[in-house]
């Protein structure tokens, strides 16, 4: 991780916050569906991977890079555009190297969320099982 | 009197950023989102029928992508203005945008920082790029046709980044600067080596650079 990155970009996160004061669960569930979509994409991608379907890798790559970018899940977004890239040039162990880091930033992140917000953050489903 | 609030169509096929961006808008008084969209002909259709001040439009989207969708609003003569959402800037992406009449482009990192300051830009006659209004669209149009003037450059086959790795090779950066400059590992930069010098028919970086200089692949510099 580059000096610096932290694992939730907190400016993104305390202005979320503020802007849905009114109704703090609802911002608890937007982070649980935001993690419940990350882990079932992260599943989505790892069959993509395994099938070197190179195309829909990237394209799932894109798309969790998305919404991560927009709560404020920068290093998820940053391995996710790595991922994208390693897809898009064929290379099949470096995307699984990158599996393996969006998995672990999914975690590290999905406990600074449970920090801040508490159990009730995680989804159901929270590995890429 | 109370001002007329600007009325917003968000345009995402994320639901969590739909409700993210709705949620921060909301925010603001001179903002009111009327509509939603999960993909390009949900949007065209929302956009035909709601007549929003604003279209947020992301540019990655499901069935109708958010380029064609701009391209047939144009062509629908609307008066929405639209801002396009992107997780990248692409020149190239920014330059056919705003031929097709987009007013704004934002990143996706810097929605929460940047929207409610560019939809006001926007809707007040600017156009917003790079995280601020824009002064003189000409120059901008202009600046951005001149960086992105690749293909009229003789490229033997190279694609764009393959391009970028080969300028940056000239100017002497090792494949871990490559690796850190592009957010790739090394282990991707050496792909990208090893298939220009297959395209090239070069057989090291020394050979490379001279091939680069001699065959006039390198981009031009300001002022050339």
């Amino acid at each position: 991780m580059p000096v610096n990155e932290t694992i939730l970009a907190t400016a993104v996160y305390d202005q979320l916050k503020q802007a849905m004061a009114s109704e703090p669960d609802g911002f608890i569930e937007l982070y649980r569906e935001y993690l419940a979509e990350a882990w079932n994409t992260l599943h989505s991608l790892r069959e993509a991977v395994q099938q070197q379907n190179a195309q829909d890798a990237s394209e799932k790559a894109h798309y969790l890079k998305g919404s991560s970018l927009v709560l404020g899940a920068r290093v998820v977004a940053r391995v996710a555009a790595t991922l994208q890239e390693l897809a898009l040039n064929g290379d099949a162990r470096g995307a699984e190297a990158g599996l393996k880091q969006i998995e672990q930033a999914l975690l590290e992140l999905q406990a600074e969320l449970s920090d801040r917000l508490g159990a009730r953050v995680i989804p159901v489903r929270s590995t890429a099982a | 009197m109370a001002q007329i609030p600007i009325r917003v169509l968000i345009a995402d096929d994320h639901p969590v950023v739909r409700v993210g961006l709705r949620n921060m808008l909301q925010v603001d008084p001179l903002i009111k989102v009327v509509g939603e969209a999960c993909d390009g002909v949900e949007a065209l259709e929302l956009a035909r029928t709601l007549r929003p001040d604003i279209l947020l439009l992301d540019l990655a989207m499901p069935n109708v992508a958010g380029m064609e969708a701009l391209r047939e609003m144009t062509s629908d003569n609307l008066e929405t203005r639209t801002v396009v959402l992107t997780a990248l800037i692409d020149k190239r992406q920014v330059l056919e945008a705003l031929q097709l009449g987009a007013r704004g482009v934002v990143l996706k990192d810097a929605v929460v920082e940047h929207l409610s300051a560019c939809i006001s830009a926007v809707m007040q006659g600017q156009y917003w790029l790079e995280g601020r209004p824009v002064q003189n669209l000409v120059q901008v149009l202009r600046d951005l046709t001149a960086q992105t003037a690749l293909p009229r450059r003789k490229t033997y086959g190279l694609t764009a980044r393959e391009l970028e790795v080969v300028t940056l090779i000239t100017e002497g950066c090792t494949n871990k600067d490559i690796a850190k400059t592009f957010g790739i590992s090394e282990e991707t930069v050496k792909r990208h080596l090893t298939n220009i010098f297959n395209k090239l028919g070069v057989g090291n970086r020394l050979e490379l650079a001279l091939f680069a200089l001699n065959h006039d692949l390198l981009p031009a510099t300001e002022g050339s």
